[in-house]
């Protein structure tokens, strides 16, 4: 198995050719997938996602990838989440009611409107903002070298709140609210913006993942 | 709140074309260049148009898709002639990121909430074209702007925020490719009264409209065409070889298209963060991929 | 099939269509209006040996003309009648269509000269029409002199040319051909220019190559030789109590004046390459065209041949007799004109050929006194077995492009 082979799983919605590509650019070999097999015995998984959180999940189930997720989480192999992909990581979400989540990392995803207090701030939220640090250096994490208040794409109508605060990668203001846009929780990365949609600095978020990742020690052999 | 700056591409065949009111198809080069070129220059996102495939019944976007997508990492979003659930899969899994839907949607409002359920609401745009009428109404059309359908383009896009869309694009084809300025009752109304995101389209023809528009139209989002495109065709950026099909007439004498004064997104950016409107600012860096 | 099919007006019996655009063999060539009969045989669109049509044929030499040559020509055509003691050195008629719009406006404030625009109004001017008209005279910046003829006697001989010819526009087309020079006279003006030239949709290659419009188009040398509606004029006369004077606006110049005069007729689409689309664009930078808001009835496009009510029907018409509508027309000439390939007119004469006009239909019937019932009894007169079909209790045409 290589060491640079990447599962990106494949719930059925999402630009997965996108994730692919950035993927490849950095190095990777992406493998777009929802065999379990190859999420076990990849070098990295990656969850994108686009639309309904109870649609996900039930999609999830039915692949039978929940608890491969979570063994994944539970190793040391790197696992991604992206937009969608990051809400389905957290335990609950208030679409909709209230749903379970995969419970990798604690904490509940909430909608953006309930912050919306400024009149031009729309939801969902589309389009380029900044994130900052929360804690600390972003020193030998995926968000390495980037600027301060660097711009990145989002499209959203929920986001994260993670209950430790410390795993907080950085934040971003969207109206008079400042959200958690990117979480760091042991191998665990999320971003709440598409870093494949973020022209050239999102794709340096994917070269600094190849990096980690090959600077992980060996993993599932 | 970042407001962003699309440049529309409408497409025909090979060949990116202009017109003015929704007609004519004048070659201004090849899509794939300005796109590049446009990517390099700061866009935000990019749009596609297939200006012929609602009216020829055909789609022939893909190639430019998958191209586009394997170079220019930003949200592309296509449109034209997407009528079935699979057209729109098609697209997507060529790389685009949203598509935007008129003629299918306005036919089938039902289309827009199968579409939305089975994608995902952020990727669909429903655009509406819409021409203003005596009495002050406006009107939307299908088509590329030649069938009438006597449905009110407010009303209409009230109701696609109901059905699912996410974002909804608003043109004035009155004002497109004339470079007056756009339509601002239009694209203030429309978004004051959706609670999506509204992108406004047609009729730049100065760098103080787009100021104009995001500060009077209250839009999120701004789809730019023939100021940037005839800024490239002026500075030679975008040449290309001047034969096969389509009407070439236009490049193979270059002269300034006088009702517009043409700019490049970086003077439009400029420009914008000189008047205190957030926007992503242009690297100087080159892009590295 | 051995069953042999009348082919009327003269039309050859095999239908044929271009192998490069969309025209069949059945397109009328110009015809000398006011010797039209109902029983005239047309001269139809050639196709030489590898089923290529005239039309076609000019477009190829088009391109390969030297503009830069043709463009020194008009320049010294120019210098010799250009006028700078305040009068008119040249006539441009026209009715602010996109051509008229871009040949005076290019004559004027390119080439300096003093044009004196003309116009032989539509029938009935549609909304777009009459703004376009406006804004040519304020915004292109033109004198014009319209002259609008006797409306009861327009209206007759349109109704009639109908009865007799299936012809709506015969009346337009002789009132804008045939004012022109006579005004020419009258304010002792040497030029005339036209727009394109005839060839380009289809007739005779031949006539082109000089630019000079060939006179017997234009001039009459004798008035009995005349019909109005297909009707000579004398019947015209004591059938319908008219006098001469009533009926003088359709009547070309006499031949004799003309010569004498030394009047020149040309066309600017000699010296000027003519592109459609880009006269639009001209004509919306310069004179405040605006395209229709929306298609025009049986085509696709919405710049061509905005002004008239009664253009659709117009088109019908033509539909009916020859088997030609508007979408075939302005295809074929996109087609030359490579803004589109054949396919994509194929595709778009399917969907739109042949649209029955129904916007100003009933409009348009009032306006000339006719039945709509009349109007459709004729359809079903003047089309032609070797065209048409009958078929579920409707007509077909028999050949269609593909």
């Amino acid at each position: 198995m290589s060491s640079l082979q990447v599962a990106i799983i494949d719930c059925g919605m999402g630009n997965l050719f996108s994730v692919k590509l950035a993927c490849e650019r950095a190095g990777l070999s992406p493998v777009v997938t929802s065999d379990k097999r190859d999420i076990l015995t990849a070098a990295a998984v990656v969850l994108p996602g686009v639309g309904a959180f109870g649609t996900a999940m039930d999609t999830l189930k039915k692949l039978d990838l929940v608890e491969p997720l979570r063994d994944v989480a539970a190793s040391r192999t790197l696992l991604v989440g992206i937009c969608l992909g990051m809400q389905l990581l957290m335990t609950e979400s208030r679409e909709f009611g209230l749903q379970k989540g995969l419970n990798i990392v604690e904490g509940e995803v909430v909608r953006l409107e309930s912050y919306n207090s400024e009149q031009r701030c729309k939801v969902p939220q589309v389009g380029w903002n900044r994130i900052f640090r929360a804690n600390g250096t972003w020193h030998r994490s995926p968000l390495e070298g980037l600027a301060e208040g660097e711009f990145m794409y989002f499209v959203h109508s929920f986001y994260c709140k993670p209950a430790d605060p410390a795993a907080v990668m950085s934040t971003t203001r969207y109206g008079a609210l400042e959200f958690c846009s990117s979480l760091k929780h042991r191998n665990v990365l999320a971003f709440q913006f598409h870093p494949e949609r973020s022209g050239p600095q999102g794709l340096a978020i994917y070269r600094n993942l190849a990096s980690i990742m090959t600077n992980l020690p060996e993993t599932n052999g | 709140m970042t407001i962003r700056l699309i440049p529309r591409l409408d497409i025909k065949g090979p060949n990116l074309v202009k017109g003015i009111h929704l007609e004519g198809l004048r070659v201004l080069g090849r899509p794939e260049r300005f796109a590049r070129l446009y990517y390099e220059q700061g866009a935000d996102e990019l749009l596609y148009m297939d200006v012929v495939a609602s009216l020829y019944q055909r789609n022939s976007l893909l190639d430019i898709v998958k191209k586009t997508s394997q170079e220019i990492f930003i949200p592309l979003t296509v449109g034209g002639g997407l009528r079935t659930l699979d057209d729109i899969r098609e697209v997507l899994r060529a790389g685009a990121d949203k598509v935007s839907l008129n003629t299918a949607a306005v036919k089938n409002p039902e289309f827009v909430r199968d579409a939305a359920r089975r994608f995902g609401s952020s990727t669909i745009v429903v655009s509406i074209e819409a021409i203003r009428k005596p009495d002050g109404s406006y009107e939307a059309y299908t088509d590329n702007g030649r069938e009438k359908t006597g449905v009110d383009a407010f009303e209409w896009a009230v109701r696609a925020a109901e059905l699912g869309a996410g974002e909804i694009m608003v043109t004035s084809i009155d004002h497109e490719g004339t470079g007056k300025g756009f339509d601002l009752e239009l694209t203030f109304r429309i978004a004051q009264t959706v609670p999506i995101p509204v992108i406004a389209c047609g009729g730049a023809g100065a760098v103080d409209h787009v100021g104009e528009v995001l500060s009077h139209g209250h839009v999120d989002a701004v789809c730019l065409a023939s100021i940037l495109h005839y800024n490239i065709v002026r500075r030679h950026e975008g040449m290309d070889e001047v034969t096969g099909e389509g009407n070439m007439e236009y490049l193979k004498q270059p002269r300034s298209f006088s009702k517009i004064q043409d700019a490049s997104l970086q003077e439009i950016k400029a420009h914008l963060l000189r008047q205190g409107m957030a926007c992503r600012p242009v690297r100087s860096t080159e892009v590295h991929v | 099939m051995a069953e042999k099919l009348e082919a009327k007006f003269g039309l050859p019996e095999q239908v044929m269509f271009c192998r490069r655009c969309v025209m069949s063999n059945q397109r009328p060539a110009s015809s000398v209006e006011f010797r039209h009969t109902p029983t005239q045989r047309h001269r139809t669109l050639r196709f030489d040996q590898e089923g290529i049509c005239d039309a076609c044929r000019f477009a190829e030499r088009k391109e390969q003309i030297d503009w830069e040559q043709r463009e020194k020509e008009l320049l010294r055509l120019l210098d010799r009648f250009r006028r700078q003691d305040g009068a008119y050195d040249c006539l441009v008629p026209g009715s602010a269509g996109k051509d008229s719009c871009y040949a005076a406006h290019i004559l004027k404030y390119k080439y300096g000269m003093h044009p004196l625009t003309v116009t032989w109004p539509p029938l009935l001017y549609t909304e777009i029409g009459w703004k376009n008209f406006r804004n040519w005279l304020e915004v292109g910046g033109f004198d014009n002199v319209t002259f609008k003829p006797n409306g009861r006697v327009q209206r007759l001989l349109t109704r009639l040319s109908i009865e007799n010819l299936f012809h709506p526009f015969q009346t337009f087309i002789l009132g804008q051909k045939n004012v022109p020079p006579k005004l020419a006279l009258k304010y002792e003006i040497p030029l005339i220019f036209y727009g394109e030239n005839e060839a380009e949709y289809g007739n005779p290659v031949a006539d082109n190559e000089t630019s000079l419009r060939d006179k017997s188009f234009y001039a009459m040398d004798n008035l009995s030789d005349v019909r109005l509606a297909g009707v000579p004029i004398r019947d015209l006369m004591d059938k319908h109590h008219l006098s001469l004077n009533d009926l003088a606006a359709y009547l070309p110049p006499n031949y004799k004046e003309l010569e004498r005069s030394k009047i020149e007729v040309q066309y600017l689409g000699y010296y000027l390459k003519w592109t459609p689309q880009e006269a639009y664009y001209y004509a919306v930078e310069h004179t405040g065209f605006e395209a229709n808001p929306e298609r025009t009835e049986g085509t696709y496009s919405k710049y061509i041949s905005l002004d008239d009510r009664m253009d659709g029907l117009h088109y019908y018409t033509t539909f009916i007799k020859f088997g030609i509508g508007r979408a075939t027309y302005d295809a074929s000439q996109e087609i030359r004109n490579r803004h589109l390939t054949q396919d994509e007119g194929i595709a778009l004469v399917k969907r739109f050929d042949g649209e029955f006009p129904k916007k100003y239909f009933n409009e348009v019937m009032e306006y000339i006194g006719m039945k709509p019932e009349r109007f459709m009894e004729l359809c079903d007169q003047f089309r032609s077995p070797h065209l048409w079909k009958k078929e579920n209790g409707g007509w077909k045409l028999r050949h269609q492009v593909s």
